[in-house]
């Protein structure tokens, strides 16, 4: 669509605001909330293997103090003493062979221990002589092991002081392969500090093995332990590992004692995070896998979709509403101002919308009004305009006047004036003219004054010397222009209103000049004047008994006033029994004016 | 209708359609993903459901290992003995009933699970094979130990001891599997030209009957050099016919995986040395491999899980250890 309406610019713009509001915030929000996640769990992880080097710590720290109790402990300190091979336990004596009896003892507190401890799988005491004690009496050596002559020695820096190994199995008993850890401590004879032997004491795998693989980290996620040489302690997938079914990155792991890095693997990014026990020298791995954490992220992505289309959708039809109801009266106000332009006048605006519509509508319908008024105020001027005509076209013709003076004429023939029938006939004929002027309503001065002169020289053949006239009009405006029938039709009222009625001779006199940008004419008589009554009301245009249905003064003075304006017309000053004298007013119309 | 009325309402209807179609892919992704639709069920039919026998064991422990890692549903069955080649078959045939995703087979007889094979094929169900093979080529692919590469070891390992020339028996556990045929190939294959190599003997795969067999050849042939024992009862048997016969020095018995008691045979020495497999990773493995079958992926033909020469000498490596003594469950 390439023309771009508002109603269009409403929706797209408000819709685009709309969604990418929306989307930014999801995103934002996506971001924020994945970031913390990882944060989150990243803690979490830290904890988790700091904890379980804790508890380890403790279980062999335990485990240590056992052994330390042991190697100093009375019965087994007298056994190792004594010479005890096998030999002298041999010896057939009646009485209870002490070297028995201390065996015995050590056996007893072994077996003690073990009792109560049910993770520890056994206590071995080996001694240099290739003896063995350990907590089950019938155990055998197993004659293929190799003998531990000296423990190994114990981790730099840490108050641990046995020896720890690595898991493995354990095969000094004969038939017995136990998943072992062992601690090992060597045995001296506290008086001599001779060296006499190794103790072990092997932990139960399983202990180790239950611990970590009680630990979850996420769906997947797991932990193994590493020693400082890099062994496996423990791994819940041991047997992978030695078959190269799946690796981890020990070495790397090595350099890290505590913290965190993230590797790929198999398509999948993996967290491992470390701790190292400086007591037990063993680091505790976690390992987790990032894209668990954020299990639900479909989910949350596929909510923030769903809320952006919705959205989406939601404004759309909203901000078409709204471009509705502010364009469609918008398009109303057109269609009227078309109508108006049309000449449909009648159009009224509904003034129902929005505030700033509305008063361009209200004003409208003013303006609207306001022609409509005018036009028929104009189309009413017109009509007032014709009627008057009419009535001065009407007047032309004169009916009174005219059968007044053909009877005339007829008499002056029948009496043999025919010289002054023939005066009188053409003055009439010019006096029709005159009036006609070829159907305008602008003549010059001259002819009206002509056509007033024509007028009154049929007058003055008529009445004689019952009438006198005299027309003294300044020539200088004798070129300007005027509208006809305006001095004619009041000389007449002057005469039958004003001259007819008494018995005396009558004057008339007619006056005419420029008085600054307005022409003057006065029409004098001395008649019997008028009341000052019949003067207000002629004055005021209101209608009197006189008018007998010619062209009387308002009709003079209302085309007057329609082509001239307020300013000019006729008015009236009279004295009953003196005289009236009426005065014309207009402007100065010249050729150019027109 | 105005224009910008036809846009709205198209710009709606297409919101409408992208809402409908993001949820259809949602949901679909979901049930894909999450499992939360039917788990793969997995039918495992071994030899042997024997779990005294530390070698089936250990395959089950590879299996469930996997079923814990992979996340699927596993079944575990087969006969009580390696030798009931119908009652595996029997096995098989109500397996194919259920309609499980992928079905992995450890095959009694090299030739008679053949049919069966064919029937797991034509229902369209991924078949994976560990340990011991079928001769057709219907299974998707094989998992174990190249027995054949094995047998040359135990060849390679017993002529090691030997002057060329020695006399030298094979005891088999028996006449069909593959695996016992194909180490038994591997052997005489090896030993050609370089020993002699007299007839086989078949112990069925029980320890007794290959102690009364060795000790009854200890007993009437003073020339023997050396015993290579193809299975891990027919060497425990041979082991303790040899140790009693007093003859375990200049006899030598070159053995097959990794009992406790064959392992206590090793460090004495009356079992030189021992072909040990690695049925965890064929367990494991077997899992694995057929979820990939299960999701349309391709796979390799056949996956060497390998074999290892385990004597007194190495078996308390670390490495070794792991896989002669394995940590169960």
């Amino acid at each position: 669509m390439k023309i771009r309406t508002t109603q269009l610019s409403i929706i797209l713009w408000f819709t685009l605001l709309i969604v990418i509001s929306i989307l930014t915030i999801g995103a934002l929000s996506f971001y924020f909330f994945s970031d913390t996640l990882r944060r989150n769990s990243l803690d979490n992880t830290n904890q988790v293997v700091m904890q379980l080097n804790r508890v380890i710590d403790n279980y062999i720290s335990y485990m240590d103090n056992i052994s330390l109790v042991v190697i100093s402990n009375n019965d087994v300190q007298n056994y190792i003493r004594e010479d005890n091979s096998d030999q002298a336990l041999l010896s057939f004596s009646s009485t209870p062979n002490p070297k028995i009896v201390m065996r015995g003892n050590v056996n007893s507190l072994f077996q003690s221990i073990i009792s109560v401890r049910k993770d520890i799988d056994s206590i071995m005491l080996l001694l240099d002589n290739k003896t063995i004690v350990t907590d089950h009496p019938d155990d055998k050596i197993n004659p293929y092991a190799q003998w531990p002559s000296a423990a190994k020695s114990a981790l730099n820096g840490s108050s641990l002081s046995a020896s720890l190994s690595s898991s493995h199995v354990q095969n000094i008993i004969a038939g017995k392969y136990p998943w072992v850890i062992t601690l090992s401590r060597n045995v001296q004879d506290v008086k001599t500090n001779q060296h006499k032997g190794v103790l072990l004491v092997d932990l139960n795998y399983s202990v180790i093995a239950g611990l970590c693989s009680e630990i979850q980290l996420g769906k997947s996620g797991y932990v193994f332990i590493i020693n400082n040489e890099g062994e496996i302690v423990y791994h819940p997938r041991q047997q992978l590992i030695y078959s190269g079914l799946k690796s981890e990155p020990i070495n790397q792991l090595k350099n890290l004692p505590n913290g965190h890095m993230t590797a790929e693997v198999e398509g999948r990014e993996v967290l491992y995070t470390t701790n190292t026990s400086l007591y037990t020298g063993w680091t505790v791995v976690g390992v987790s896998y990032p894209s668990e954490l954020f299990y639900n992220r479909f989910e949350l992505e596929y909510y923030i979709a769903m809320i952006a289309i919705s959205c989406f959708f939601v404004s759309v039809i909203i901000s078409y509403f709204i471009s509705v109801r502010i364009t469609r009266p918008i398009e109303a106000l057109r269609r009227s101002v078309r109508a108006v332009e049309g000449g449909n006048f009648d159009f009224d605006i509904p003034t129902n919308s929005t505030d700033e519509v509305n008063g361009l509508a209200q004003d409208f319908n003013i303006a609207s009004r306001k022609i409509k008024d005018l036009i028929a105020q104009n189309a009413q001027a017109h009509e007032q305009k014709r009627k008057h005509e009419l009535k001065a076209l009407q007047a032309q013709i004169n009916p009174h006047f005219l059968y007044n003076t053909l009877d005339s004429i007829i008499w002056m023939i029948e009496c043999g004036e025919g010289e002054d029938a023939i005066v009188m006939t053409s003055t009439l004929a010019k006096f029709f003219r005159l009036g006609i002027s070829k159907g305008g309503d602008i003549i010059t001065v001259k002819d009206e004054i002509e056509h007033l002169n024509c007028y009154l020289t049929i007058q003055k053949m008529r009445y004689k010397d019952k009438l006198d006239f005299l027309v003294a009009v300044n020539p200088e405006i004798l070129p300007y222009r005027t509208i006809k029938l305006i001095i004619q039709p009041l000389v007449e009222n002057a005469i039958y209103h004003g001259l007819k009625a008494q018995d005396q001779k009558g004057m008339l006199k007619v006056v005419g000049y420029q008085d600054g940008n307005d022409i003057i004419f006065k029409v004098i008589d001395n008649g019997i004047g008028m009341t000052s009554e019949e003067l207000a009301d002629i004055n005021n245009s209101l209608p009197t008994s006189k008018d007998q249905g010619g062209v009387g003064v308002t009709n003079v003075r209302e085309r007057i006033q329609l082509y001239f304006g307020a300013l000019y017309g006729v008015t009236f000053e009279s004295v009953k029994g003196e005289g009236t004298v009426v005065t014309i007013r207009l402007p100065v119309l010249t050729e150019d004016d027109l | 209708m105005t224009r910008e009325g036809r846009l709205v309402l198209m710009l709606a209807g297409a919101s409408l359609v992208l809402a409908i179609a993001i949820t259809v892919v949602f949901r679909v992704n979901a049930y894909l993903n999450d499992g939360t639709g039917n788990k793969p069920r997995i039918v495992v039919v071994l030899k042997s459901i024997d779990y005294s026998l530390a070698f089936w064991q250990t395959v089950k422990d590879g299996v469930e290992s996997a079923s814990k890692d992979y996340d699927v549903d596993v079944s575990i069955l087969g006969p009580l003995s390696e030798t009931q080649v119908d009652e595996q078959i029997r096995i098989m045939q109500n397996s194919l009933l259920d309609k499980p995703a992928a079905i992995v087979l450890a095959a009694t007889d090299f030739d008679r699970l053949v049919p069966v094979a064919k029937q797991v094929k034509a229902a369209h169900i991924p078949l994976v094979t560990i340990d011991s093979f079928i001769s057709s080529t219907d299974a998707d692919t094989k998992i174990g130990t190249n027995n054949y590469q094995a047998g040359r070891n135990a060849g390679a390992a017993l002529l090691k001891y030997l002057v060329p020339g020695s006399k030298i028996v094979i005891i088999s556990q028996d006449r069909g599997s593959s695996t016992a045929l194909d180490r038994e190939s591997g052997v005489r294959d090896f030993l050609k030209g370089k020993a002699q190599v007299e007839e086989t003997f078949y112990s069925s795969n029980d320890a007794k009957i290959a102690y009364n067999q060795t000790t009854q050849l200890l007993g009437t042939d003073m020339d023997v050099k050396g015993i290579i024992a193809l299975n891990d009862p027919t060497t425990i048997g041979a082991a303790q016919a040899l140790k009693e016969s007093g003859r375990a020095k200049d006899v030598v018995l070159i053995g097959f995986d990794n009992s406790l008691t064959v392992l206590g045979f090793v460090e004495s020495g009356v079992v030189r040395d021992t072909i040990v497999q690695k049925p965890f990773n064929m367990g494991y493995l077997g899992i694995k491999i057929a979820l990939d079958l299960i999701k349309g992926k391709r796979v390799e033909p056949f996956i060497d899980t390998g074999s290892q020469v385990i004597n007194s000498q190495n078996m308390l490596l670390p490495a070794n250890q792991q896989l002669l003594f394995p940590i169960t469950k």
